[in-house]
């Protein structure tokens, strides 16, 4: 029995550790936001999810599924797995690095809505769950 | 834990600046300094240190392969502190103690101005990394009431 493993669940989950690891992306540009040559990094992870829950990745390679028992070939029906993608081509100081602290910072913001968001959205999973379990109405 | 990763990159750019803000203030309190070394018997005056800064990644072989596979560093470190070669400023002071025999003195090449201008930027970085960290501390406990 699958009580929190559906596949919203997971998403969320897959959705809350990017957003820990964007965290982490964005904490590493602030801090090398003086650092002569760095480049900016940032972390996709929201598109790619949507990208699959819309479909539009159909261009890969794909195993067709006659049975239960078969494995997934070429295509991931679980969460996607996120991205680290560099910006080498900016220029944003005249020392080579291309870190924005005002972006930086407002994507700091909005990570951590998202991330609040997340977890408000996994609480409810769990309160829905646990009174389905109760059997209060 | 990875989320902790987090604090150790905003701790380490924390330090950094503060490294940077103590070079400036000395700097600053060394601008009219023309004893700062011995050379060849002659008082050499105070030269403007600066800090250089790099990305930290650490040496295992785990994160040296993470950063081969285009994963980002781990925060930044002082790798050195270097010191400014731009020439010294001579100042015409003939009853300055160590003006040479036309009557020059050789003063740091400290431009206090430069060292104002570096100090707000120090600053300005060390607040944008506490408000980084604090990000990641309130993600934190959040991510502690899951649950409840």
């Amino acid at each position: 029995m699958n009580v929190l493993n559906g596949a919203d669940f997971s998403r969320l989950v897959g959705a809350m550790r990017a957003a820990e690891a964007r965290q982490q992306v964005i904490s590493d540009n602030i801090s090398n936001a003086d650092t002569p040559h760095f480049k900016r990094s940032e972390l996709v992870f929201e598109e790619l999810l949507n990208d699959q829950l819309n479909g539009q990745k159909n261009h890969d390679l794909a195993g067709i599924k006659t049975q239960k028992m078969h494995m997934d070939i070429g295509r991931n029906d679980q969460i996607p797995i996120m991205q680290l993608v560099t910006d080498e081509k900016s220029v944003m100081n005249n020392n080579g690095n291309n870190v924005d602290p005002d972006r930086e910072m407002a994507l700091l913001a909005k990570n951590q809505l998202r991330y609040n968001s997340y977890i408000q959205q996994i609480n409810h999973e769990i309160k829905m769950m646990r009174t389905a379990i109760d059997g209060r109405g | 834990m990875k989320l902790t990763n987090g604090f150790d990159i905003s701790a380490s750019a924390l330090t950094a600046q503060r490294l940077r803000m103590d070079v400036i203030s000395s700097n600053i309190a060394n601008a009219e300094t023309t004893r700062a070394s011995y050379v060849n018997g002659e008082f050499q005056p105070y030269k403007r240190k600066m800090v250089v800064l790099e990305p930290m990644k650490e040496g295992s072989f785990a994160s040296m392969l993470q950063n081969e596979m285009g994963e980002a560093s781990k925060g930044v470190k002082v790798s050195r502190i270097q010191e400014d070669r731009t020439p010294d400023k001579l100042v015409y002071n003939p009853s300055h103690p160590d003006a040479d025999k036309n009557g020059y003195v050789k003063m740091p090449n400290v431009d206090v101005t430069k060292e104002m201008v570096d100090m707000i930027s120090a600053s300005r970085s060390y607040e944008a990394n506490v408000t980084a960290l604090n990000a990641t501390k309130t993600m934190f406990v959040k991510a502690l009431e899951i649950g409840k």
